[in-house]
């Protein structure tokens, strides 16, 4: 009795949240279009940086199931790119790897992802996803400002109107990335 | 299309054929509208193109959300980009100015231009023109002598590939800017070290540019610590008279400097730089060097509050070997500015500076300064509050500038300013403002048997202007703007005859003028290979006589303006790395100041350059003044119809 309730229970769940998605799709579209025009060129422009991290990074071939897995950037948080990001990936390849775009809602959606956006402003927050990701071949990025000094990798930020990056490099080693130099050479380094 | 308004002029197109043309091309373009509404240079296509070192360079924030630009929403402000000018045929800082709508640029000769905004051009000579109500400044250095309160453009020379952008405020810009900025403010930015890593080189030659070689080198110490070097060198060849024989104003010119950009955490950042430069012009057997050194520190303390400390001195020398006249000016200088916020509601910026000025002549017959060795004090400060009165919308800015100058002492430059921005797209704004101009040593010391001032009191000359101005967005890539001025000048120089000669002359404060006019300018991204800019400018003016003494031609010999110009600008993409980039102008005619400068006929002249683009390597051939075998611009010389050709590396 008890079980069948229960299962009841998880089926109901199920449906529900189907419904929910079908929901939030028909919303998703219909608030993503507007948002999409207003994603600011500055998030643009990072967007546009986390692509071109797939292209100035190794990732270990471990990070890897097959040969043409899929590369997963995942976004957790606020996504600030909206579609944008999706147009900027579709139809790339990190060597045999599609590019994929996957977003988690809070932590305990998160999946294995080989680079992560964390659009998040809350220290306990985010040094929670760290801790999380700790010993995996995870690229973390994000705009919070002591992000590349508190086990952060790349953090973002705004300089003189125009896009600045600092790496924390000891860190992207310990995850096994190796980062071009093509990309140090631009950035601020942070040991 | 292009072909089509060509053939239509026979060489010297008609002003009138451009509605037309423009008809034309709005319809063709209107086609084309949607596709660059997606694909336009901010697509994810677009800007996967770019290297890093491109994608850091571009602006993330509109210049209204940055905090030091706060003061200039509310202006007439255009900006000429790197871009504008690697896309159009300019090879030197006067030249590309004439890319900004709002400014009257004339050239005199080959190495010296007319340059004002909203009017009073004044009467051109072999080794200046007396334009003296604009404020010029080359990263934060004033370039204005006092010696006539204008510049001495030739000695002004930048590596243009370096330049970030050109800021254009026409207007008086008094209260921030300090002194001279009455009619406007010309600021030239060039770019960061970081920005500029890496190998340029380049060189051209033609027929009126007869070479040019250009090269810079970029590098960093750290990750932390950039710094680039530069040399240029050109020759010009000499314009004609009317009659078309040769004038002998050819020059060349070297210049070298460096730039260093060390930024060691996110508060603070530092710059230094600096120039020297040496060069000769036939006309007067002029001989020309100067240096320059610069250092700033920036530091950060929020988002929108900062303090900047900047220190620099320029040193600059002419001698004119032909009459035995020559001129040093060595300028010391120091600037301080502090931006916060109090409340959510109130931005706050003050600042405050000195500057001295040694200014040593060695005087010839015909022209003579008393006393020959002049040093000259300026202090200045400043305070504005930025206040914002209904949310995100309408803003209200006071403020006022007080400074100290040896000849006229004391002087006050308030402003108000008000912005109303009821969204995004739409900008209104209005400004009263007063500015003035301090006396230049050419209205005060001047002591030669033709024209001198009673006991050199020569006061300075002021304007209230009144200014509207809307600003449009329309569609993402396509803007415009316009604004309209009614100015009230008192106290202008005039000249007098003298009733007890000698000399015969006098200068003297007895002229009043009201001008009023018309800026328009729009900026239009078309489609993804096709980005038009340009503008139109309408000017009047009325001069009176304060005295009856005043000389008739006073007005002229202060101001010799056109009432209508206009400009057009078209970059184009071609396929196969093909560039196709076209700059019309349109001036009305100048009127004559008899034994100074002739009449000028109206004229329409045109710029073309055809660029390839092969890796690294930009090959471009380049027409300048296309339209006419030579015409006049300021003054007796003319300007040739010239050519180049011209190879550029980029690594």
């Amino acid at each position: 009795m008890k079980t069948t309730t229960r299962h009841r229970g998880l089926q109901n769940f199920a449906v529900l949240r189907k419904a929910a998605a079908c929901c939030s799709c028909i919303l998703f579209s219909v608030v993503c279009l507007p948002a999409q025009r207003t994603t600011s060129r500055e998030n643009q422009v990072k967007a546009v940086f986390l692509f071109n991290f797939t292209q100035f990074i190794e990732w270990p071939a471990s990070a890897f199931n097959s040969p043409d897995a899929p590369f997963i950037i995942g976004v957790i948080g606020n996504d600030p790119f909206g579609n944008y990001l999706d147009e900027t990936v579709a139809g790339e390849k990190v060597m045999n790897h599609p590019l994929v775009i996957q977003r988690y809602k809070d932590l305990g959606e998160l999946q294995t992802c080989h680079m992560l956006f964390i659009g998040q402003e809350d220290p306990q927050k985010i040094k929670t996803i760290l801790d999380v990701l700790n010993r995996r071949h995870t690229l973390t990025v994000s705009d919070y400002k002591n992000f590349a000094y508190s086990g952060g990798m790349i953090r973002f930020y705004t300089q003189e109107n125009k896009t600045r990056l600092q790496i924390n490099l000891s860190i992207a080693k310990a995850a096994e990335l190796n980062i071009s130099s093509k990309l140090l050479r631009v950035a601020e380094i942070i040991d | 299309m292009l072909k089509l308004l060509i053939m239509r002029t026979h060489g010297r197109f008609e002003w009138i054929r451009l509605p037309e043309f423009c008809l034309l091309l709005i319809l063709v373009v209107s086609t084309e509208m949607l596709s660059a509404q997606k694909n336009g240079p901010f697509s994810p296509r677009e800007l996967k193109k770019l290297s890093v070192e491109e994608l850091m360079n571009i602006e993330v924030t509109s210049v209204s959300k940055s905090p030091e630009k706060l003061t200039e929403v509310a202006s007439a402000i255009q900006v000429i980009t790197n871009e504008d000018i690697r896309r159009s045929t300019v090879t030197r800082l006067p030249e590309a100015l004439s890319l900004a709508p709002n400014l009257q640029v004339a050239q005199s000769n080959s190495h010296d231009w007319g340059i004002t905004a909203r009017g009073f051009n004044g009467a051109p000579f072999a080794n200046n023109t007396l334009a003296d109500k604009l404020l010029v400044l080359i990263d934060g250095r004033s370039v204005y002598t006092p010696l006539f309160g204008g510049v001495f453009w030739d000695a002004q020379n930048v590596l243009l590939e370096d330049v970030d952008r050109i800021e254009v405020v026409s207007g008086p810009g008094g209260t921030l800017w300090g002194a001279n900025a009455v009619n406007g403010v010309i600021n030239i930015i060039s770019k960061n070290a970081r920005e500029t890593q890496g190998w340029y080189a380049s060189a051209a030659g033609g027929s009126f540019l007869r070479d040019y070689a250009g090269v810079r080198y970029g590098g960093h110490v750290d990750t932390n610590f950039f710094f680039r070097v530069y040399g240029q060198r050109f020759d010009q060849n000499s314009t004609t008279w009317i009659d078309s024989t040769e004038s002998h104003d050819a020059w060349h010119m070297t210049q070298g400097g460096f730039r260093m950009d060390y930024v060691p955490g996110n508060s603070n950042t530092f710059s230094f730089q600096g120039d020297f430069y040496g060069g000769m012009a036939d006309t007067g057997n002029t001989i020309i060097n100067g240096q320059d050194v610069l250092g700033k520190w920036t530091h950060r303390f929020s988002e929108n509050a900062n303090l900047s400390l900047q220190v620099y001195f320029d040193r600059t020398w002419r001698d004119l070997t032909a009459s035995d006249f020559s001129e040093q000016l060595s300028t010391y200088d120091i600037d301080l500015q502090h931006h916060f916020p109090i409340g959510s509601n109130n931005q706050v910026l003050w600042g405050a500076g000195y500057r001295m000025m040694n200014d040593e002549v060695e005087n010839s017959i015909s022209l003579t300064f008393t006393p020959a060795e002049r040093r000259l004090q300026l202090f200045n400060g400043f305070v504005q509050d930025r206040i914002m009165l209904v949310d995100q919308e309408l803003y209200l800015t006071l403020g006022t500038k007080i400074l100290h100058n040896d000849y006229s002492g004391f002087e006050l430059q308030p402003s108000v300013r008000l912005t109303c921005t009821p969204s995004p797209e739409h900008t209104i704004w209005a400004a009263v403002s007063r500015a003035v101009r301090t006396p230049a040593r050419f209205d005060a010391d001047e002591t030669t048997p033709f024209i001198t001032t009673r006991n050199g009191e020569f006061d300075s000359e002021k304007v209230v202007a009144y200014e509207i101005g809307y600003r449009i967005r329309p569609v993402q890539y396509i803007s415009f703007s316009i604004a309209a001025f009614y100015n009230e000048y008192d106290d202008l120089r005039s000249i007098n005859l003298n009733d007890a000669p000698p000399p015969a002359l006098l200068f003297a404060n007895d002229q009043q003028a009201k001008s009023w006019g018309l800026e328009f300018s729009g900026n239009a991204v078309l489609t993804k290979w096709w980005r038009l800019r340009g503008g139109y400018t309408f000017l009047d003016k009325r001069f009176t006589a304060k005295s009856p003494a005043v000389f008739s031609g006073s007005d002229l010999f202060e101001a010799i303006d056109p009432h209508h110009q206009a400009l057009l600008q078209s970059i184009m993409d071609l396929p196969g790395n093909l560039q196709l980039d076209i700059t019309g102008r349109y001036v009305d005619m100048l009127p004559g100041l008899p034994s100074v400068s002739p009449q000028i006929s109206a004229y329409t002249t045109f710029n073309a350059r055809l660029a390839w683009i092969f890796r690294e390597f930009e090959f471009s051939a380049a027409g300048q003044n296309l339209a006419g075998k030579r015409h006049g611009e300021f003054g007796s010389r003319e300007i040739p119809r010239s050519f180049y050709l011209k190879g550029t590396f980029r690594f």
